[in-house]
């Protein structure tokens, strides 16, 4: 185990949260909110203990799979406990446990919440919350890849272990300009919508929170009631790219390397668009009973899918009052999720291909015993290796998705209630149905529950192995 | 932590084949900052190359257009054909050529073709055809005319020599500082490199030389005889070498050494190669036999033999021929190695000149990528790796003036660990001392412990 090179990287984290910490410092001063200092408190600390620990270059630079692992588990909850120190020591989250549950949220663009009024919050808390969303979408291990030269190649494990997807390549030979092009993809993407919610007659504040939280595919708002009392322009260029930022970036790559033909005929795009149009149809012929024009039934269905389907959390509508199978069209969403290489979590549409594949294989197998089948993904033939991960994953995940739902059920609400919570936390997406609807939140769990989602949360973000292996016993003998 | 020096825009590389020599290349190319793709048909070999090192991988057949264009030949800036079959080599380089601008380094081992190599490079287009076997042969045989030297390299086409030699106990030179050595000895050559318990030094004037040190020396061929001579080297050339394994490098070898007029016994054990072998060379003496089997090398005469060379194609047995040999003749020894993992034990163990074919190849290529990325005003001409990659000696020709040119060494800021260790001046070697000036035309041998050098002007601070 390379301690010393674990050390550097988290050291590196800290420093890079603490730059990013004085951004709220600057909205503190321009509203004269008096909260900064709390930010500027963290963020000196952050900063200095970041610079002392980076000076001390490790001779080792290698990172094996493990140090990959553990680093980024590491990473993101060190990340998360500075993280929310603001809300804490300012007092605008009294509760610690309460405090933490929120940042975790934040960074691992979940956007549950455990505040009833958003809209009591300063300016300079409202930005931080949702500027972790944009952190924590795109991942701060990549962002560090992308700044910090490290040498030797070993470190795509950082990337692996962080970005979602069974299988995390690059997209040209370098990963520090890897790491760069899907960052500068990300900026112009979340520039782009800014303007587009400017156009809508939002002013920056509310435009730049808005698209933070659409970018990572995160959900927190900035009124109590999220989209509900925006107008029908904003709810499109809101859903619109919640689409956008659902998508495989390899596909903008590709894009950008003008192969548009090669970017959407990719299988997970083009099963994605799929999924996502369906689904919308369905929903809007289940709910147009409920509106008065076809449009705004189009818009809200639109919206929540989309909502659900990238994972980031948002609610125009108040979806419990739906019809039941429009709600158990958007429980499958939340378990799917968006495309591997996105911003967004849940199990990731690539790996349910995979999966059924995987599944249509094993029947036709039973048909004809000696079939030599293998399973492919956009014509090529997956490696054994990523298809019986692919399943190792999910029964991990309906492991983690049962144990948990069982310890949130000791605080005895109904089953919806603990079910979509569950859900909710594990797919980083926020709103869940009943008690933790769109219209309510989750601060009247139980600690324990909250603790247990914060788990869920961070495991879902990572794709469960990076905080699993923090807990394995034989990784901390010598 | 080395410092490696990253340029803004390397090569786009590709390397085909994920074999041994393709694997150096991907670690030695990769540290220099190059944009590599590693193509190979398996993708475990694919999958652990592209998480070790910082490259893109890509499965598939390299001598077919997809998966060319998927590794992005279009814009590439140099494909390197290096698996295993030289067929696959050459029709993968062909083929990227039909489509794209770049440069094309192909291996190619098989003798029938080798003999054509230079037709073949010609009509294909390729910028380089690669035989490491001939080239392992070529440095082999040079330390045979030398053969208490360790290593001989040739440079600056062949007006001067690297030569590497280890201090004997009670040599006049033990205990001698560098200064002392020109005052006393001669002026007219440079320790460019000492290794002493594992670690490497570039000396200055003060340092002391002491017996068991592996000196590099460089110098001209008639001055270098003259040094070895005056401390009291041998400088007796061999007239029989034995040669234990038939293969490739066995056979350019002896090649070599027949025209040279030195008798040479090979032993191997296949039968149909022996006679192939007897076709080849008439003159060779072949035997057909196991030449690991002590008795058998006895009777043909291992005591006698000027020189012993096993050449077979596993590493384990050739350290272990290498040490029988030394154990009971002082016959000069040359050992071929082919893994590079274990380097820290071969250089433990006395088994008199080590060769690894893998890092000659690479050498080679580097050498050329460096000229390739070079600005104008220099060109590289050789690479040599020293010490095991710890050191390079890189021969830069200097086509322009620039800041290094007509100025006395001693004026200018050289990197630490850095030496000019040689000035070829209009058709006279000159080994430099600070007075000294380098000008246009001249070509100048740079002794760095740095790494990534691709123009004269990078050896200044």
């Amino acid at each position: 185990m390379n301690n010393r090179m674990i050390r550097y990287i988290l050291c590196q984290v800290m420093r890079i949260e603490g730059v990013l910490m004085l951004l709220p410092c600057l909205i503190s001063i321009i509203y004269g909110d008096g909260e900064g200092m709390y930010y500027g408190i963290v963020a000196g600390v952050l900063i200095i203990s970041g610079f002392i620990g980076c000076h001390f270059v490790p001779k080792d630079q290698s990172i094996n799979v493990k140090e990959g692992y553990t680093v980024t588990g590491l990473s993101w909850i060190v990340m998360s406990l500075f993280g929310c120190l603001p809300f804490w020591l300012s007092g605008e989250i009294p509760s610690f446990t309460n405090a933490f549950y929120e940042t975790v949220s934040g960074f691992t663009t979940t956007g549950a919440s455990i505040l009833s009024d958003v809209e009591g919050l300063t300016h300079t808390a409202l930005f931080w919350r949702s500027f972790t969303h944009w952190i924590g979408g795109m991942g701060v291990l990549v962002f560090l890849l992308a700044l910090i030269p490290m040498s030797g190649g070993s470190n795509i494990n950082l990337m692996k272990a962080e970005s979602p997807g069974p299988s995390v390549g690059k997209l040209v030979p370098k990963i520090r300009k890897t790491a760069l092009i899907l960052y500068v993809i990300y900026m112009i993407l979340t520039l782009l919508e800014t303007v587009f919610l400017l156009f809508g007659g939002l002013n920056l504040f509310d435009s730049l929170c808005l698209a933070f939280g659409t970018a990572g595919t995160g959900g927190f708002a900035i009124r109590n009631d999220s989209f509900m009392s925006y107008g029908l322009y904003i709810r499109w260029v809101a859903a619109i790219f919640m689409f956008l930022f659902g998508l495989n970036f390899n596909a903008y790559y590709m894009m950008l390397m003008r192969q548009f033909k090669k970017a959407l005929l990719m299988e997970e795009v083009r099963i994605y668009f799929l999924i996502v149009t369906i689904s919308t149809l369905i929903i809007f012929a289940k709910i147009l009973p409920m509106y008065e024009t076809a449009f705004t039934a189009m818009t809200d269905s639109f919206f929540q899918v989309m909502t659900v389907t990238s994972t980031t959390g948002f609610g125009s509508a108040d979806f419990d009052l739906w019809p039941t199978t429009a709600k158990v069209i958007l429980c499958f969403l939340m378990f799917m999720g968006a495309c591997a290489g996105s911003t967004g979590g849940g199990v990731k549409v690539s790996r349910l291909i995979i999966l059924w594949k995987s599944f249509v294989r094993e029947i036709q197998a039973l048909i004809h015993p000696k079939i030599v089948k293998k399973v492919k993904m956009d014509g090529k033939p997956l490696e054994l290796d990523v298809v019986r991960s692919t399943t190792v994953f999910l029964a991990t995940y309906m492991i983690i998705f049962l144990a948990s739902l069982l310890v949130v059920s000791l605080d005895n609400y109904d089953l919806t209630t603990s079910f979509t919570a569950v859900l909710a936390n594990l797919n980083n997406i926020g709103p869940g149905l009943s008690l933790v609807g769109p219209t309510c939140n989750y601060g009247f769990l139980s600690g324990l529950s909250k603790w247990v989602l914060t788990f869920d949360m961070l495991a879902g973000r990572l794709e469960l192995y990076p905080i699993l292996v923090l807990l394995a016993p034989s990784l901390y003998k010598k | 932590m080395p410092v490696f020096k990253t340029r803004p825009a390397g090569l786009k590389i590709i390397i085909v084949g994920a074999g041994k020599v393709g694997t150096t290349l991907v670690e030695q190319l990769s540290h220099e900052g190059h944009d590599i793709t590693i193509v190979d048909k398996v993708a475990s070999k694919v999958n652990d190359i592209a998480t070790t090192y910082d490259v893109m991988g890509c499965v598939g057949n390299g001598a077919t257009y997809l998966t060319l264009v998927e590794a992005g030949v279009k814009d590439a800036d140099l494909i390197i054909a290096v698996t295993e079959s030289d067929e696959l080599n050459l029709l993968c380089c062909t083929i990227a050529k039909q489509f794209s601008n770049c440069s094309a380094i192909s291996r190619l081992r098989n003798p029938d073709y080798s003999k054509e190599a230079n037709y073949l490079r010609e009509t294909l287009g390729l910028s380089m055809l690669i035989n490491p076997d001939h080239e392992a042969a070529k440095v082999m045989s040079r330390v045979l005319y030398i053969p208490t030297a360790l290593e001989v390299r040739s440079f600056a086409h062949g007006q001067a020599l690297i030569t590497k030699i280890k201090i004997p106990e009670g040599n006049i030179i033990d205990k001698m500082t560098i200064a002392e050595l020109g005052s006393k000895i001669t002026n007219n050559i440079l320790i460019c490199g000492v290794e002493r318990d594992g670690s490497v030094f570039i000396p200055g004037g003060s340092f002391e030389l002491a017996a068991g040190d592996i000196i590099t020396v460089v110098a001209t061929s008639k001055e270098q005889n003259n040094f070895l001579k005056s401390i009291g080297f041998a400088m007796n050339t061999i007239k029989d070498a034995m040669i234990i394994g038939g293969g490739r490098s066995s056979y350019y070898l002896a090649d070599i050494l027949i025209k040279k007029g030195i008798s040479v016994k090979i032993i191997e054990k296949d039968l149909r190669r022996c006679e192939h072998l007897n076709e080849l060379l008439p003159k060779a003496t072949i035997i057909n036999g196991d030449g690991t089997n002590t008795e058998l090398l006895l009777e043909e005469g291992i005591k006698n033999a000027d020189a012993f060379i096993p050449l077979t194609g596993i590493d384990e047995q050739n350290v272990m021929l290498s040490l029988h040999a030394k154990k009971i003749s002082d016959t000069k020894r040359i050992t071929k190695i082919n893994r590079t993992g274990f380097i820290d034990i071969v250089n433990s163990l006395d088994l008199g000149s080590v060769f690894y074919p893998m890092f000659i190849t690479a050498d080679m290529i580097l050498a050329y990528v460096r000229a390739k990325t070079a600005a104008p005003g220099s060109n590289i001409e050789t690479v040599y790796h020293l010490f095991d990659s710890r050191a390079e000696a890189i021969t830069f020709k200097v086509t322009d003036d620039s800041k290094i040119t007509g100025k006395p060494l001693k004026e200018l800021k050289i990197k630490k660990n850095t030496l000019i260790s040689y000035i070829g001046h209009n058709g006279e070697a000159i080994i430099p001392t600070g007075n000294d000036v380098i000008s246009k035309g001249d070509t100048v041998m740079v002794v760095t412990m740095q790494t990534g050098f691709d123009d004269i002007g990078d050896i200044l601070e």
